[in-house]
């Protein structure tokens, strides 16, 4: 849903002339020193960026969501890693406040959240418990009004950047599964919470993970999303429903410029006497990515467009994502094709592309568990 | 004191270009709008003068054109314009300089601007007669090319810039009309939650047919790319008459030597 | 057919490209009259009927009186055209004059074309042809777009003098900035390719971007080697750019080459291998040695 198309377009254009001017240009620098500047930071941080999902009411721009993806679609034809800097206050770190929290807990996070001064995470991942996170086995204990936290959480996206966490851990043991599982908010500098080293990934350099080990780490009882026990699980498959269609249009925007990428050296490189764009096998290769592109932006596109109606979104937020992060990976791949050798070296955008956009294939929900998910739903639903 | 700042919005210069079945002007489908590059810098410096002087200080945005200018508009109001004021007019690409200028002057004549400020050309147009022409329409003492800008107390300090970098630095006295050059300041971004916020603002509609009295001074009769460059030349010899060679060349084909 | 020609002083001389008025007038068979605001010690080479304001009088800058003076001699010509230079005078004067004497104003004209005048548009990627509808209109011609012609001859001065108010006063030149490169702006690139040699010899390069007054441009391996600044390379891992000429000297054209600077208006290179791929996109391919042929022309320059 669109509120006010040219309020829209302005911001658009705004994005658009941000990315080629601040972003694009240092895309490089940033992936290889593995850090973003801070004045580039501190410039998206200005512009409003992080708080693109977060309602007005707490200072956020409240875009609706099909706005949300216009906004990313453009902002994500520069390295991923920018997106990824903002991804968790738009995305994963501060929905589950949005969705669930209290009042008071809205009051005190989602304003600065979305003015970027704090940087929110999600830690749901554990080191045995990845797919099947409602398995996780971080535990926490009642202790009078506080609760003790155990556990350690791996991969946590901007981890080292946290002032808040959204960590998911046991309030009670006894049930296994899913229903056992609360939401705690946790704040950087509570004894018992600690970091682990940067993970070395195989791309989207400047952009960090790690793990956060909770030792002891006691939370007041307040700190429950929601101040609801065992409601956690729902909660972070919310945060994730609408978060995946937001990496689908990620997706989406990265794939675009891939494309640019190839197209551009395809019309220029010439071999046996022509641009090789002449040839169809190379056609073949740019026709199909286009095609691709067009199929993951309206899938995109239609899911936030019934979000914003206040539909449920689980199955079509999940073919969303595992449509469009396959799409990119292909995209990617064909366009270091088109590149030929120059496609695998490093000072080719493609070459730094092809690695980042791997990851998408695997976080929030693994290709086979949105399959797994799409799957689930429908047999649901006929029987 | 009231400032007034006029912006013209024109299509991305990395678009390509392709005449409209009148053969007079350019192709509007599938375009992608900003707002004029000068006019950024003449926005950034009416809302730093704005934000010197404060309270009591009223910046208008000004913009001619069909609806989809309000975009331009809303932009300046999201950099820190006050007011916008969209003269509706579907043909605006059509209109000479002239005509627009006096459709400008019509509006700002009764309204006691003390500064106004606009680009010094139009991207697309490239003419650099819309501001001068206002000033002279409404009487206001006027500078072109600005690339330094002071204001203090009813009277502008402008630099402009003359060829080769040097500047020619002008005193005026309002009221005034400046245009401005690229590297005047750093146009501001307009932040997200400003261009929220200009939301609020108000932006009063004219027609045009309620500005606009003039008839046009000019035609354009045909809107074409440049004539194709022909194949390389190659050439080969003796050094110094390569050299007459390739200098009748470049006096011929290029315009950097004098 | 007349035509007054509005030529330019700046701090106390007359500038050459005045001279480019008269090869316009000539292409548009114009008689000629001169209105200048100069001074009498340094008078042009034209036999025509010369209006002369004293620059010390009027001074350079004041657009306010300039726009009465040519208002005055537009009274007494009564010339069809009134031609500027498309110059930081020109541009900032003409439209003053268009305004009072309610005329058209057609600005930067590149050429003629049958009762009409060619400009540039959209970033100079298009062109316009515009007729005026007046009987009178005023015309900027663009820097360089039409050759400099001396008609030669002694002029008939008339001087001339006027006094107005205005709110406009001059009160100086501040001299330019020494400024970073920023290839991207610049409007002459002189490009040191792989073929210049050594480092030492690329002041012969930069010396021609100099006398062009354009900007120093390298290729990768230049830079690689330490021979130049990064800021100077043109490329896919450099600046791309668009000048409106640009030399490429010792420069073999590989794709991350071409990326980067293709899109110049007019390109020259400057190579001893006949074939050597950037002549695909070289306007002129000049065959010859760059150590040879580029100090030769910049000595012509
Ligand atoms: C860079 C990065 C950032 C991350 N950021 C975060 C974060 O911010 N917060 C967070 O909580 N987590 C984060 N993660 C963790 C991420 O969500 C998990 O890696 C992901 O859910 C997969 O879990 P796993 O790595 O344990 O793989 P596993 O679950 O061990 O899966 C291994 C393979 O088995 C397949 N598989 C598993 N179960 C099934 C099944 N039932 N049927 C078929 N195939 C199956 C998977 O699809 C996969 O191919 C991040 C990971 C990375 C790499
Ligand atoms: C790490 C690395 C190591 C290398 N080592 C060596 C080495 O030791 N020795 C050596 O000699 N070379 C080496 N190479 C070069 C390598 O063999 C070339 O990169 C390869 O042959 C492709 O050539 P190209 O990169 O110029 O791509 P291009 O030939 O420009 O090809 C670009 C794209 O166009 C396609 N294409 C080209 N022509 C056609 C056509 N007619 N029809 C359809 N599609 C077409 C190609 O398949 C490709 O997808 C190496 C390259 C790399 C990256
Ligand atoms: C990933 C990647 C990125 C790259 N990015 C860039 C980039 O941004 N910019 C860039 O320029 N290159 C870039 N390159 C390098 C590019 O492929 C070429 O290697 C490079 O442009 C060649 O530079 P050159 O023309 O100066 O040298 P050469 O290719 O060695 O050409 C020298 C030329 O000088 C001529 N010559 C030699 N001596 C003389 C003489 N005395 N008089 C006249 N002519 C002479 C020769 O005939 C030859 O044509 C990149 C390469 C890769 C793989």
């Amino acid at each position: 849903m669109i509120k006010d198309e040219s309020t829209l377009n302005v911001m658009i254009e705004t994005v658009q002339k941000f990315v080629k001017e601040r972003l694009i240009p240092f895309e490089e620098q940033c992936s290889e020193n593995d850090e973003i500047p801070h004045e580039i930071i501190d410039e998206m941080r200005e512009l409003g960026l992080f708080g693109l999902s977060i309602p007005e009411e707490y200072d956020g721009l409240g875009l609706t969501l099909e706005e949300e993806i216009s906004v990313v679609l453009e902002l994500c034809q520069a390295s991923p890693i920018f997106r990824s800097v903002i991804g968790t206050n738009v995305g994963i770190g501060a929905l589950g406040i949005v969705i669930d929290g209290t009042e008071e807990q809205k009051k005190k996070y989602l304003p600065k959240l979305a003015a970027g001064e704090i940087i929110g995470s999600f830690a749901l991942t554990e080191p045995d418990a990845g797919s099947d996170a409602a398995s996780l086995r971080t535990s926490a204990v009642k202790d009078g009004d506080h609760y003790v936290l155990n556990g350690t959480k791996r991969f946590i996206t901007n981890a080292p950047e946290a002032s808040v966490f959204t960590v998911f851990a046991r309030t009670n043991p006894e049930i296994k599964g899913a229903g056992g599982i609360s939401a705690f908010l946790v704040e950087k500098g509570t004894p018992g919470l600690s970091l682990g080293k940067n993970e070395k990934k195989m791309g989207q350099w400047g952009g960090h993970v790690c793990d956060v080990i909770l030792d002891n780490c006691r939370v007041p009882a307040s700190a429950i999303i929601g101040e609801k026990e065992g409601v956690g699980f729902k909660t972070a498959m919310r945060v994730l429903d609408k978060s995946r269609t937001h990496i689908a249009a990620v997706c989406v925007g990265a794939a675009t410029r891939i494309l640019d990428e190839a197209l551009k050296y395809a019309v220029e490189r010439k071999q046996f006497n022509k641009p090789i764009a002449e040839f169809q096998l190379i056609q073949a290769m740019l026709a199909d990515s286009k095609s691709e592109i067009y199929a993951a932006r309206s899938m995109v596109l239609e899911t936030a467009r019934k979000y914003d109606l206040k539909k449920n979104i689980s199955t079509e937020s999940s073919c969303s994502k595992l449509f469009a992060s396959e799409m990119v990976c292909r995209v990617a791949d064909r366009a270091v094709q088109i590149l030929g050798g120059s496609g695998y070296i490093r000072d080719y955008a493609v070459e730094r592309f092809y690695r980042d956009v791997r990851l998408f294939r695997l976080y929030e929900g693994t290709s086979q568990i949105q399959q797994l998910i799409i799957a689930r739903n429908m047999i649901k639903e006929v029987s | 004191m009231k400032i007034l700042v006029c912006i013209k919005q024109v299509p991305d210069m990395e678009s390509r270009f392709k005449p409209a079945a009148s053969g007079v002007w350019y192709d509007e489908s599938d375009l992608a709008w900003r707002m004029n590059e000068y006019d950024e810098y003449a926005v950034e410096q009416a809302v730093q003068l704005r934000e010197q002087l404060g309270e009591g200080c009223e910046l208008t945005v000004l913009s001619i054109g069909p609806d989809r200018v309000g975009e331009a508009i809303k932009k300046a109001l999201a950099m820190g314009c006050d007011r916008g004021v969209h003269v509706q007019d579907d043909a605006a690409a059509t209109k000479d300089p002239w005509q627009i200028a006096a459709i400008i002057a019509a509006y700002a004549k009764d309204q006691g601007y003390d500064l106004i400020f606009t680009g010094m050309q139009s991207q697309d147009r490239g003419s650099a007669q819309v501001g001068v022409t206002v000033a002279e329409d409404l009487g206001y003492a006027c500078a072109t090319t600005l690339v330094g800008f002071a204001y203090d107390n009813g009277t502008v300090t402008a630099k402009r810039e003359l060829e080769g970098g040097i500047k020619g630095v002008v005193k005026l006295t309002t009221p005034a009309l400046v245009t401005c050059q690229l590297g005047l300041n750093v146009p501001r971004y307009p932040t997200l939650p400003n261009i929220m916020k200009a939301k609020k603002k108000e932006i009063q509609s004219i027609p045009v047919s309620e500005l606009l009295k003039e008839e046009p001074l000019a035609a354009t009769v045909s809107f074409h790319p440049p004539a194709k460059k022909g194949g390389g030349i190659v050439l080969e010899g003796e050094v110094g008459a390569l050299v007459d060679q390739l200098m009748g060349i470049l006096k011929e084909k290029t315009t950097v030597l004098r | 057919m007349k035509a007054l020609l509005i030529g330019e002083y700046r701090e106390g001389k007359l500038l050459e490209s005045s001279y480019e008025l008269f090869g316009f007038a000539q292409q548009l068979g114009a008689e000629t009259a001169l209105l200048l605001v100069g001074s009498d010690s340094q008078l042009p080479a034209f036999g025509g009927t010369l209006y002369l304001a004293d620059a010390n009088q009027c001074g350079e800058y004041n657009p306010d009186l300039h726009k009465q003076l040519v208002l005055d001699a537009v009274q007494k010509e009564n010339p069809d055209y009134v031609v500027f230079l498309h110059s930081s005078y020109g541009w900032d004067l003409a439209p003053r004059v268009a305004a009072k004497l309610k005329v058209a104003q057609v600005s930067e004209a590149i050429g003629l074309t049958d009762g009409g005048f060619e400009v540039g548009c959209c970033n100079a990627k298009m062109r316009r042809t515009v007729k005026p509808t007046t009987a009178k209109a005023v015309i900027t011609i663009q820097a360089g777009a039409f050759p400099g012609l001396q008609p030669g001859g002694t002029p008939q001065v008339q001087k001339i003098t006027a006094s107005v108010e205005s709110n406009v006063s001059f009160s100086g030149y501040e001299p330019a900035e020494a400024k970073d490169v920023d290839l991207t702006r610049a409007e002459v690139i002189v490009t040191a390719g792989r073929g210049v040699g050594k480092k030492e010899n690329v002041p012969v390069i930069a010396a021609l971007a100099k006398a062009l007054g354009g900007e120093l441009g390298a290729s990768r391996p230049v830079v690689d080697a330490g021979w130049v600044e990064h800021s100077h390379q043109v490329g896919t891992t450099g600046q791309t750019v668009s000048p409106k000429l640009y030399i490429a000297c010792g420069v073999s054209g590989a794709i991350q080459h071409l990326a980067g600077m293709k899109k110049s208006d007019f390109i020259v290179a400057i190579n001893k291998d006949k074939d050597a791929p950037i002549g695909e996109v070289a306007d002129v391919l000049v065959v010859a040695d760059v150590l040879q042929f580029v100090p030769a022309l910049t000595a012509k320059m």
